[in-house]
């Protein structure tokens, strides 16, 4: 079983940069766990599919803007409210790019296996490399939510330590 | 699709977020009719602020980060840009490479358009419901097999693109003078050899619109209809041959009538364009300077030009591939001549444009000085001020960045194909809402008409904005001549 970690954002645009910032957590949390490979990527639709090619499951992390508070975080699936990244205007959404590669035989996870973790932003309009406190605020909990789903997934890595306050606030030093 | 009716307002959703949809607004005259249409999309903020004070070296590595479209396109007309601001020549060897990238790069981003967005309003059908109109309607219609010719040229392209530049997506490749590194002979081989797949896949997309559009005598009437059509200006990039180039040359203008109106350095743009600020939308509206604004209308007398790839086919005596030139020569008889005026064209343009793309990749990769070791000028100079340009996909992309003596950034603009086109986008919609919209009424079909226009022009919101939900959807607003909204409809673009 191969299973992909996959931050999408934009480094340079405020809250945007919060799915990379969880993925730069869980790459060190989880580090040497065979058959989890944590990375980060910019963008969605096709190109999302594309990087999806061979895996088994896939945990996405991206912001998000539905109206709640900065820093909810919502667990979503395919074909539910589509995150900041999950998606693109310029090509297709993600459920219709998983379905052109299944149909054109790549394997890839089915919809069950992608789990989506969406971080409520505050602010994705403005350039700037800082998270909004409420959104940064959100970083240990999200991290706590991926690693709980790749529990259910596959097993804990050995001596893998608990996220917690600790590296929050390493996570804002 | 749902309708809900309450004090005048339809709303017809889903809207998912809560800002960064493209919204259009359509302002009706006392009479009811339409007086003038406007493309909104929310505008990121503060990009030149985040730049300023930076080094200058940054910018292809910075500004590839504003576009999740064309990063390509930005990291090359930034490289371009810093090699103005050091007055470094590159070597011929850094040039090609650079072109070599730039090519697999437009023949992957117009694939994407094709099958994906544009396309579909052909190839599935302009009367096919919003959510059959993708790229999944296209293998429905085309074959399955096309679902995996789709992906492979574009895993291809991405593969070339990082092996060439660093990463697939964000290269980190140009410098000043040159680029970082160069191919070997192996590297060469595989290049070589995925553009002549890459061509057969270009000739084959040309031939599924032979197939499906043009022996359907209801589409080129669609396409040859008054409707879409704009007599306008014409910008692209040419060579010294006047054929288009998308990596470097002078941006030629040619006039409604075909004439050349100028033909110029991409330093000396501000001679040549000026900008419009309205108050109903903060997208600017680009203009000819020397022929000045009078509003969203065609003409010889009026600055409005499109920046697209049937704007370059216009703007351009040919093309420089020998398959290329003969679409090229077949489009305009096919047409009634040059130039073309309709925008729909635009979607065929742009496959001419593929196949250019694709044939110019292997003409790179098969030259003997693209392995040269010779990719790089070191800068000697002070850095003062500097203008890149080149093509973006969806239409010519400068960048003009100046600095202080050590290289640090003083100011920053750039003017994105998107914003070229506000104007004739405008145009196209409010034409289109004029044949659907009389006395305040307003006729079915609307909103497919309007995505139509729309959609052509490929618009990059992620230059101006990338708070979108994939399908995005595109709201029109209808406002009375007080500006209060009237009515409001809504479906999904993508």
């Amino acid at each position: 079983m191969k299973t992909l970690v996959l931050g999408l954002g934009n480094p340079i645009v405020s809250d945007d940069s919060v799915g990379l910032r969880v993925a730069a957590e869980l790459r060190s949390l989880l580090s040497g766990t065979d058959g989890v490979e944590v990375d980060e990527d910019y963008w969605g639709g096709l190109r999302l599919m594309e990087r999806l090619i061979g895996y088994d499951r896939a945990v996405v992390i991206d912001a998000i803007q539905t109206g709640s508070s900065p820093g909810t975080i919502h667990r979503l699936r395919v074909g539910d409210l589509p995150t900041q990244r999950s998606t693109s205007a310029h090509d297709a959404s993600l459920p219709t790019a998983l379905a052109l590669g299944r149909q054109a035989g790549m394997h890839l996870p089915p919809d069950e296996a992608v789990a989506l973790v969406a971080i409520e932003a505050a602010d994705i309009l403005n350039f700037g490399e800082q998270l909004t406190p409420e959104v940064e605020a959100a970083i240990p909990r999200a991290v706590r939510l991926v690693l709980e789903i790749l529990d259910d997934w596959v097993p804990a890595p050995e001596n893998a330590p608990e996220p917690d306050n600790h590296h929050h606030e390493e996570n804002k030093a | 699709m749902s309708t809900a009716t309450a004090n005048k307002r339809i709303s017809i959703d889903p809207i998912t977020r809560l800002e960064g949809h493209g919204k259009i607004d359509i302002f009706l005259n006392e009479e009811g009719d339409v007086a003038n249409a406007y493309l909104q999309i929310p505008e990121l903020r503060g990009f030149e602020q985040f730049c300023v004070g930076r080094p200058a070296e940054d910018m292809p590595n910075l500004t590839n980060r504003i576009c999740g479209v064309c990063p390509e396109a930005h990291h090359m007309a930034a490289t371009k840009a810093l090699d103005a601001l050091w007055h470094v020549d590159p070597p011929p060897a850094a040039k090609k490479l650079r072109e070599l990238f730039y090519s697999i790069f437009f023949a992957t981003d117009h694939t994407t358009h094709f099958y994906a967005l544009g396309g579909p309003d052909f190839v599935v059908g302009p009367e096919a419901p919003p959510a059959e109109r993708n790229i999944l309607g296209v293998v429905a219609k085309v074959g399955l097999e096309i679902g995996g010719k789709v992906i492979n040229m574009r895993r291809n392209g991405h593969h070339l693109i990082k092996m060439m530049a660093g990463r697939p997506v964000h290269p980190n490749w140009g410098l000043p003078g040159g680029v970082s590194r160069g191919i070997n002979e192996e590297q060469r081989q595989e290049v070589e050899k995925l553009g002549r797949e890459a061509i057969e896949f270009a000739k084959f997309s040309l031939q599924i619109f032979e197939d499906v559009v043009l022996k359907n005598s209801d589409y080129v009437n669609l396409i040859t209809g008054d409707t879409y059509t704009h007599k306008t200006y014409n910008i692209g990039t040419v060579d010294a041959n006047n054929h288009v180039n998308f990596y470097d040359g002078k941006v030629r203008v040619t006039g409604p009538d075909g004439k050349e109106h100028a033909k110029y350095d991409a330093k000396d743009y501000r001679e040549y364009i000026t900008e419009r600020v309205e108050a109903w939308t903060y997208l600017k509206f680009p203009y000819l300077k020397k022929v000045g604004w009078k509003g969203l209308v065609d003409g010889v007398d009026s600055g409005v030009y499109k920046a697209t790839p049937l704007s370059r086919l216009n703007a351009a005596d040919g093309m420089a591939t020998p398959l290329a030139q003969a679409e090229y020569e077949r489009f305009y008889e096919t047409l009634g001549g040059k130039p073309v005026h309709h925008t729909l064209a635009t979607h065929w343009a742009r496959l001419i444009e593929l196949l250019f793309a694709t044939e110019r990749w292997v003409e790179l990769a098969t030259d003997p000085e693209i392995t040269s070791k010779e990719y790089r000028a070191i800068p000697t100079e002070t850095p003062t001020e500097g203008v890149g340009c080149v093509e973006a996909p969806r239409g010519i992309l400068t960048h003009h960045y100046k600095t202080d003596e050590r290289g640090i950034l003083t100011a920053v603009n750039l003017i994105v194909g998107t914003t070229n086109n506000n104007a004739p986008i405008c145009m196209s919609v409010k034409k289109a809402a004029e044949g659907l919209i009389r006395k305040g009424e307003v006729r079915e079909g609307l909103l497919n008409m309007v995505e139509m226009a729309f959609r052509a022009y490929d618009p990059c919101f992620g230059c101006a904005t990338h708070s979108l939900p994939g399908q995005m959807p595109l709201e029109v607003n209808l406002r009375d001549p007080r500006g209060e909204v009237v009515r409001t409809l809504s479906q999904y673009v993508g």
